[in-house]
């Protein structure tokens, strides 16, 4: 009776992603969260939040990646953009692009450099 | 006259009146030997022969009357002996149409051994024989039923087992694929679609007196099986999840109760208009938790809800997939079962929207507490915290900009485990389960509260670094001050650890 319900599924919850989502693919998440865009929250989580909102603004309560929410959460990533442009619209959470990392010279110019050195 | 006398009497009143039938004989033989005496002496022989012969021929009449008379009392008595008979057996045949054969077809259906039944009868011997006709009959019928009811389950499990692996495969591939918005919406399609078809197979399987699915062997909250049953029907999107109340349910209702539910929402969705909204609520009560599904489709006619409720009652004595029909509407059917099953009260009432409102009781034996419900039941929180690796001194070294891809629980623990206030992310039992966040705001908001002046004395102007496109939605609340902080703790290196804690 019970072979079908056995394994591992018990480590799932009941709920699918969809209707954690309600159906949003992120898709038209807004466009500057990316994996490596910043989030924090604004202020602590509210009674009634949806629990995954709560989650992630407990999270962020200090700056946190998207994936780096997306791997605390075990959720993909589609699905916390979904649920961070909500939090965003709520206006509950900040997003912020990374500090691009610094700017190397091009490596001509290195090799530039190098031949220089070389030369003396 | 002779019966009379007769029939009530016996031994020497009967043999008196049994000679009665000579007294005419005897008044004649008198009469003809007073004739005989008056008579002239010429005329004697002849007189006594007549009278003789009349005599005789009386006696004669007289004793077939009375040997007649005889004949007719022994046949009453057995007429009335046969009529009482007759009624007897009467009585035993209604005792056996009305009683015996109901009873016993009856202690079959809950599943009595048949030996045992025929053993209890005390009935004649006919009527056993035609009781054990009957019992062959019914149990073989119920041996056909049954296998097909086998049968049914057994394609059931098969369908559940195929849509169970689908889904797991496809949260993985909705997990690998997560990066990806166009395949993962199809992806989540794909996902709903299986579980759509999963319903179906529980609700074949549950008609067919089996458990609806996998078992939960942990209590799961209730909000996570609310939605569960959510996701299990088409319109989903249409039902708004209102307050919870913060209980779970324990392990094995966990199934049943996500189906019915399910079941409820699908009719609740079904027959209401597409542009409507189906409201799910939760409350305590008295006798357990009241699960709400509330429509704002038409409303039942009370004809058309008594025959649901009917439906609903016949449910709960036993249906089978004998009796659904050729259009079999499973829903009511099921959720029938389900209750009677697992003790759920469910009713259907008239919504004070227009539409229907159904109720669903889960009795409190079923319910228990949040903190011993799996942890996982939102797929969040069992690994927010990697709970081995959580320094608890660890300052917050907030460069995630390296961090290029979701890698599980072995990175360092960055960001969210270093709640520097002790207070972890995700509150957690003694024995590790994860609880409930809601509880946590209420400790947090002096907290943030406490944050926002210390960040603002600083920080009327924006930091020079870039300002993020995350403000651009938000710019009426002067996220400036606040993020300026915590920018500029990300761009001075040295003392962003220090400053980030300040602030907390």
């Amino acid at each position: 009776m019970s072979e079908a319900g056995g394994g591992d599924w018990e480590e799932n919850s009941p709920e699918r992603l969809y209707v954690i989502t309600g159906g949003r693919s992120g898709g038209s998440a807004p466009a500057e969260l990316d994996l490596v865009t910043l989030i924090v929250a604004r202020s602590g989580a509210k009674p009634g939040m949806q629990p995954e909102h709560a989650a992630i603004v407990q999270l962020c309560q200090s700056p946190l990646s998207v994936a780096e929410i997306s791997a605390y959460l075990r959720f993909p990533v589609s699905v916390v953009t979904v649920l961070l442009g909500d939090l965003l619209a709520d206006n509950r959470i900040v997003a912020r692009a990374p500090i691009p990392p610094a700017r190397l010279p091009d490596r001509a110019l290195i090799e530039a450099v190098i031949d220089g050195l070389q030369k003396l | 006259m002779v019966r009379e006398e007769s029939s009530p009497g016996s031994g020497s009143p009967r043999s008196a009146a049994s000679f009665v039938w000579l007294l005419p004989a005897a008044l004649i033989a008198v009469a003809t030997g007073v004739s005989v005496a008056m008579v002239e002496a010429s005329a004697r022989g002849p007189v006594a022969v007549a009278g003789g012969v009349s005599a005789l021929v009386l006696a004669a009449l007289g004793s077939e009357v009375a040997r007649r008379g005889r004949v007719i009392a022994e046949l009453r008595r057995t007429v009335t002996a046969r009529d009482t008979a007759l009624a007897r057996r009467h009585a035993e045949t209604a005792h056996l149409a009305g009683t015996l054969l109901p009873d016993a077809v009856q202690r079959l259906r809950k599943g009595e051994f048949p030996e045992d039944v025929l053993g209890s009868l005390t009935a004649p011997e006919e009527h056993q024989a035609v009781v054990r006709v009957v019992v062959d009959a019914v149990v073989a019928e119920e041996d056909l039923r049954e296998s097909a009811q086998r049968a049914f389950v057994n394609i059931a499990r098969r369908v559940q087992a195929i849509v169970h692996q689908q889904a797991q495969e496809l949260r993985a591939m909705e997990d690998r694929h997560g990066h990806r918005p166009e395949v993962f919406g199809d992806l989540l399609r794909i996902d709903h679609g299986t579980a759509l078809i999963g319903r179906l197979a529980d609700s074949i399987a549950v008609l067919g007196g089996a458990r609806p699915g996998r078992q939960w062997s942990r209590a799961v909250p209730l909000y996570s099986v609310l939605r569960g049953a959510m996701s299990r029907i088409i319109d989903y999107q249409r039902v708004e999840l209102h307050s919870v109340t913060e209980v779970a349910v324990t392990g094995p209702a966990v199934e049943p109760l996500i189906h019915a539910l399910a079941e409820l929402l699908d009719n609740a969705t079904r027959y209401s208009p597409p542009q409507t909204k189906v409201h799910l609520t939760a409350v305590d009560v008295q006798s357990g938790i009241a699960v709400e599904i509330e429509d704002g489709g038409v409303s039942m006619s009370e004809e058309a809800r008594k025959r649901a409720e009917r439906m609903l009652r016949q449910a709960q004595q036993g249906i089978d997939l004998n009796d659904l029909g050729e259009t079999p509407r499973l829903g009511l059917a099921v959720v029938g079962r389900l209750a009677q099953a697992y003790g759920f009260q469910v009713s259907l009432r008239s919504s004070a929207y227009g539409g229907v409102r159904a109720v669903v009781v889960v009795p409190q034996e079923l319910i228990t507490t949040v903190a011993a419900a799996s942890g996982l039941a939102h797929g969040i929180g069992a690994s927010s915290v990697p709970r081995a690796a959580v320094p608890a001194a660890s300052p917050a070294a907030p460069v995630p900009a390296q961090v290029p891809a979701p890698a599980p629980a072995e990175r360092p623990a960055t960001g969210p485990a270093v709640d520097a206030g002790g207070l972890p992310v995700v509150e957690r039992t003694a024995n590790g389960l994860p609880q409930r966040r809601r509880r946590q705001p209420l400790a947090d908001p002096p907290q943030a509260a406490a944050a926002a002046p210390a960040a603002s004395s600083g920080q009327a102007s924006p930091t020079p670094a870039a300002p993020a496109p995350g403000q651009e939605p938000t710019p009426q609340v002067q996220p400036g001050m606040w993020l300026a902080a915590f920018q500029s703790g990300l761009s001075g290196e040295p003392n962003d650890a220090s400053k980030g804690n300040s602030q907390r």
